[in-house]
């Protein structure tokens, strides 16, 4: 028992600092409870970018409460560590510059808040979900599913792209229907399948025009909105409804295709209809 | 009768809608086929719940375009009946209510309110104009008791009412039904709040998908800030 009452420091024993680590461990031990208990209940009723922030907050809350409660056993005056704090933030802070830097920058991402845990980003070219965003770097799972660690200086600096900040985004088509074909009539079919899709919006109304009489095609525009979280769906979906569609109506998507004249054979052959084509007086 | 509490056993069957509720869950929906193996669950509940669940969850809103305007005189009201879409599902009942299949007969259509930066996606649908009470098929449209105020100074034209539909509470019997009323503040800005009784005696109180998967946030009123 005289070992607990040795003096280590100052007025700190032994035990002080066993009672110190004892709290500091169990504080962990019930913020891991907390959280885990959080995490089961709240999982399917809470957004997974929110849940994540409220794990996150309740975690290190708990453990920073405990290790305020019990700082005085270790003879640690508060207010002295404030100042102690300021100090020994300039070290850190003249000896690792970035680490710095991206602490500063993590914490304007966090107040600007361009981008939310959950987001389909491109940040500094690299395209994905936000897997996470922590005080000194930002996790990205990149369609193909690779973790990528940005820092968050580059985060700061870089152009973000968030492609679903926005609730509601346009995407676009460009049909091409041969010149033989009936282009209102294909307007119309092209309404009447976005009609029938539940998340082609209603309003922002969807746009279809004849919009270029090109070589081979006349070009139909399709301009349509979606809601963002579905928008790639909606996108890769309609497409193909489209098509699907123009072409049960007789309306076909045609190959490029030119007309070619034969100089020496005094005429030539139509490649579309495979007709004779007479020739031409200069020829 | 498809709405209300069964017993194991019960199965419904009508135009585009089968159902079958045993250890065996099956329903067919216009042509959409659904089975699933229960394992426990005393009873099932079949009622119709927030109309924002199909194809899949984007949105809790729920935007009505009426057919035809509503014109109102400043500090008037005046009370309408609107349509809106039915969608139907069906709890097990054990220990505690859970969802198991949410499906509608209705084909279901979404819109942006507001603009993309600052709007709402909104389950979409429109309906005609009513001052009695319409007729309605209750498998497909329920009706809202909507009575709008204006209290602004200035006659307001009333052309669509958007909801939220945490606040909503939803009643069934032989009409599927909501109260709300729309409390106009300005020529483009109103707010819906929802009122928790049934439009006529003897209905009964829908569980409220919400209330029943999610964590219950008191909200009782939207402000349709992007015109009304």
């Amino acid at each position: 028992m005289e070992v607990l009452n040795y003096i280590v420091y100052g007025d700190v024993t032994v035990a002080d600092i066993l009672v110190f680590t004892a709290v500091v461990v169990l504080a962990v031990i019930f913020a891991r409870i907390v959280r885990l208990n959080l995490k089961k209940t709240l999982s399917d009723k809470m957004p997974r970018n929110e849940l994540d922030i409220l794990l996150k907050v309740v975690y290190y809350g708990i453990i920073t409460t405990a290790v305020i409660a019990v700082l005085p056993h270790l003879g640690v005056n508060l207010s002295g560590l404030l100042v102690a704090g300021g100090i020994v933030g300039l070290v850190i802070g003249f000896a690792s510059q970035s680490v710095v830097s991206n602490l500063v920058s993590g914490l304007f991402v966090m107040i600007e808040r361009p981008i939310k845990i959950g987001d389909q980003v491109n940040i500094d070219g690299v395209s994905g979900f936000v897997e996470d965003i922590h005080v000194i770097s930002t996790v990205v799972r990149t369609y193909d599913g690779v973790y990528v660690r940005i820092p968050n200086e580059k985060v700061f600096t870089s152009n973000i792209t968030n492609y679903v900040a926005n609730v509601a985004r346009r995407f676009e088509y460009v049909v091409g229907i041969r010149y033989a074909d009936d282009a209102e009539k294909a307007i119309e079919i092209i309404r009447r399948v976005i009609d029938e899709h539940p998340f082609a919006l209603r309003n922002p109304p969807p746009q279809v025009f004849v919009n270029e009489l090109a070589e081979s095609s006349v070009n139909i525009v399709v301009r349509v909105w979606a809601p963002s979280a579905v928008w790639f769906d909606v996108k890769t979906e309609l497409l193909w409804r489209i098509k699907t569609a123009l072409e049960a109506e007789g309306i076909e998507i045609p190959f490029p295709q030119r007309v070619i004249w034969f100089a020496n054979a005094g005429g030539g052959v139509d490649v579309e209809s495979g007709k004779d084509v007479p020739a031409r007086e200069d020829g | 009768m498809i709405y209300g509490s069964h017993e194991y056993g019960f199965s419904y069957s009508g135009d585009d809608l089968t159902v079958e509720c045993g250890e065996v869950y099956r329903r067919i929906c216009r042509g959409d086929h659904v089975e699933k193996i229960l394992s426990g669950g005393k009873k099932f509940i079949i009622n119709p719940v927030e109309p924002v669940n199909l194809p899949r969850e984007v949105t809790h809103y729920l935007c009505i375009d009426f057919k035809k305007p509503v014109l109102i005189e400043s500090g008037a009201s005046i009370t309408v009946f609107v349509k809106f879409p039915v969608e139907i599902c069906v709890f097990v009942n054990g220990k505690g209510v859970s969802p198991i299949d949410v499906f509608s007969l209705v084909t279901p259509k979404y819109t942006l309110y507001g603009n993309p930066k600052s709007g709402v996606i909104c389950r979409w649908y429109e309906s005609d104009v009513y001052t009695e009470v319409p007729e309605t098929d209750p498998l497909r449209e329920g009706i809202i008791s909507l009575r709008i105020h204006n209290s602004s100074d200035d006659w307001v034209e009333v052309t669509k009412a958007v909801f939220d539909s945490y606040a909503m509470k939803i009643y069934y019997g032989d009409i599927v039904s909501m109260v709300a009323e729309m409390k106009v503040i300005g020529k483009h800005v109103a707010e819906t709040t929802f009122i928790d009784r049934p439009l006529r005696e003897g209905m009964k109180k829908s569980i409220e998908l919400y209330v029943a998967r999610k964590l219950l946030i008191e909200r009782k009123s939207f402000l349709m800030e992007w015109g009304v």
